[in-house]
């Protein structure tokens, strides 16, 4: 006689949807409700003033009629020069904490983000006490007799070098566990194919942390464009960005909450199109390796 | 109702409840105290006061000013939201918010008036009243009748460092000179609109035709790149003022002092196309549960105690006539013994500006440009 199959136990047919439950719940309810109100005010359907309204694409006029769109562009353009450096410069860093074999990684990853123990605020903040016309910098170029910079504060220079200062250890960690989890064989085998270090990091280690460099661009892009603290803190006049000017649709002068909604509306639009053509992109680079 | 202007009905609970006070006082200690208790139960408003003020008028370091109210009703200590403008407080309003009273400034009351989102005030249950400016309280009416109760008080005017800074003249041009480009910090509010205008003659620099708009905002832009900072918040400007980054400011008084202060050689200018005054108002929210407690809390405000410690501290004016600061430059400076300081001849009052969402419209044109 056959000996009885063991009974498989079955899953519960509600765990998936238990599973998902709450972290679709958390979407629905404090991402695509919110940004479905957004649209509502982008074509004024809703309107912060009581009265009679309808739909109208007034904002999405004024979006591109009147020099909204050249403020994006000059944003994107800060924002992309951002996160090209911040990647550049962490990804040295990442690949020496990862691969240099140091059984101190773990501590130096821990100074590399120990500027978040402190506030955000105070860390622009003292970009100032650097930047400023009697700031470290231009007090130490002066008592060496040389002319003071003062494009370093209250530019766009300013929020650029802030911004990637800020960003840099969230660029630096994804690149870190790509690296960290690297299947070391395949350097060997290139190795013992006569691959120089070169050609191995070429054609091995920096396409097979192609998905921790493309998460932490866009770690940096996606916040960095919309940003507003930083720019308000030390952009002055030059370093105005788009979100800043969303805040101030909003707040400033007389509310016009159709405009702003339609400029952030178009914000998440552009992100989301971005975010789909980089993990487009990723999944053929992937698929080329493979 | 005369001199009872709130919008709060008796509901019939609290007639029984009356009836039941009044005659229980009056069996005890007679008529007059049955009338008294009756009184003190109808006004005894619960919850705490809800305020809305700008960031350090509140716990955040203005507690001297309404330390009176807080003395007389501990039982409804004030709590506090913030607004960043005036904007932003109508934003918050309409969409939920709301709070007892708030402080929109001078220029707003005639708006806020209209929007049938506040209502009048009733001066007879405000005991310092009779000690404010009588040009202010009148800033604060409107159809005759009171919405704004007059507080603190300044002007916009420009703040520069006498040992950098040679002014040809005193006059708001000094905003635009471009001997100075990269050391000038403007004001980040449809006010530089109104300033423009004034600047090149606007016949009402708060109501400028469409012509006089169009020079204003083509002047401003092009000299937008003598600005190196368009401050939002005063503590930016005073640190940028303190280190030097910027020599000429448009500034308040409150910046001059803080700069004296700091033994900074400044000059707080008078231009000769007159510096703006502002006032702050307190305006009382229609339908307000608490309106006797916000009434209480007004008047603690406009105490001559609490002006003299605003004008010390804060170094702004305070509407109570009573009210001096120990600083006799500040006394000089705010023409704190002239009633008329933010009239004309000396200065043009802050106004309402018909066209604000327009204003605004092209102030943000000229701040992206």
């Amino acid at each position: 006689m056959a000996a009885p199959v063991p009974r498989r136990r079955r899953r519960p047919r509600l765990a998936t949807p238990a599973l998902l439950g709450l972290p679709l719940g958390w979407l629905v309810v404090f991402l695509l409700v919110p940004v479905a109100i957004v649209a509502l005010y982008s074509v004024d359907v809703l309107s912060l003033f009581p009265g009679p309204h309808s739909f109208a694409l007034g904002g999405w006029y004024r979006l591109f009629h009147q020099g909204y769109m050249s403020l994006f562009w000059k944003s994107a353009k800060m924002s992309l020069i951002v996160s090209a450096l911040v990647v550049a410069t962490a990804y040295p860093l990442a690949y020496f904490l990862a691969l240099s074999g140091t059984r101190r990684k773990y501590v130096l990853l821990l100074l590399l983000i120990a500027p978040f123990l402190t506030s955000y605020l105070l860390r622009v903040l003292a970009w100032k006490v650097i930047l400023g016309d009697q700031g470290v910098i231009n007090s130490f170029l002066s008592s060496v007799g040389l002319h003071p910079l003062s494009f370093l504060l209250y530019s766009r220079f300013a929020v650029m070098i802030v911004l990637g200062y800020v960003w840099l250890p969230f660029v630096a960690l994804p690149i870190f566990v790509t690296l960290d989890t690297l299947d070391r064989r395949l350097l060997e085998a290139a190795s013992d194919l006569y691959a120089s270090r070169l050609q191995a990091f070429v054609r091995v280690t920096l396409p097979l942390s192609m998905p921790g460099v493309v998460a932490a661009f866009l770690f940096v892009f996606i916040p960095t464009v919309g940003e507003f603290v930083t720019p308000s803190l030390v952009g002055g006049t030059s370093g105005y960005m788009y979100g800043n000017q969303i805040v101030d649709l909003f707040q400033q002068g007389f509310p016009d909450w159709e405009t702003g909604a339609t400029l952030a509306l178009f914000l998440i639009a552009v992100i989301s199109v971005l975010t789909f053509v980089f993990v487009r992109f990723l999944r053929l680079g992937e698929a080329r390796v493979a | 109702m005369e001199g009872e202007p709130f919008e709060r009905r008796l509901s019939r609970a609290d007639l029984l409840r009356l009836a039941a006070l009044a005659a229980g006082a009056g069996v005890v200690a007679g008529p007059a105290a049955a009338a008294d208790a009756a009184v003190a139960r109808l006004t005894q408003e619960s919850g705490r006061l809800q305020v809305m003020d700008w960031a350090g008028y509140g716990n955040d370091g203005g507690q001297a000013m309404f330390a009176a109210y807080v003395h007389q009703h501990p039982q409804n200590k004030p709590q506090f939201t913030h607004m960043t403008s005036e904007s932003n407080a109508l934003g918050q309003i309409h969409s939920g918010a709301h709070p007892d009273l708030f402080r929109p400034y001078v220029g707003w009351v005639k708006y806020f008036a209209k929007s049938g989102l506040v209502q009048p005030w009733n001066p007879s249950l405000i005991p310092n009243f009779k000690h404010l400016n009588k040009f202010m309280v009148k800033a604060g009416q409107f159809n005759g009748k009171q919405y704004g109760i007059p507080d603190d008080w300044g002007f916009d005017s420009i703040l520069y460092r006498k040992d950098k800074v040679h002014a040809k003249e005193q006059s708001w041009s000094l905003l635009f000179d471009s001997r100075y480009k990269g050391k000038i910090a403007w004001f980040d509010d449809l006010e530089m609109i109104t300033i423009a205008g004034l600047y090149l003659h606007a016949k009402n620099p708060w109501n400028q035709t469409s012509a006089e708009l169009s020079r204003s905002v083509t002047f401003l832009k092009s000299k937008k790149h003598l600005a190196r900072l368009i401050w939002a918040s005063e503590a930016d400007l005073d640190q940028a003022f303190a280190q030097g980054d910027v020599w000429i400011a448009y500034a308040w008084p409150n910046d001059w002092v803080q700069m004296k202060a700091k033994k900074l050689p400044v000059v707080y200018m008078h231009p000769k196309e007159k510096p703006i005054a502002w006032v702050g108002m307190f305006m009382l929210l229609k339908g307000t549960p608490r309106p006797h407690l916000a009434h209480a809390y007004v008047n603690a405000w406009s105490s001559k105690k609490s002006g003299k410690w605003l004008e010390d501290n804060y170094g702004y004016g305070h509407a109570n006539v009573q009210a001096r600061p120990q600083s006799s430059q500040l006394l000089r400076a705010l023409q704190l013994t002239n009633p008329k300081a933010v009239t004309l001849p000396n200065a043009y009052l802050d106004r309402d500006i018909p066209q604000r969402a327009q204003y605004a419209q092209l102030w943000e044109e000229v701040k992206r440009a």
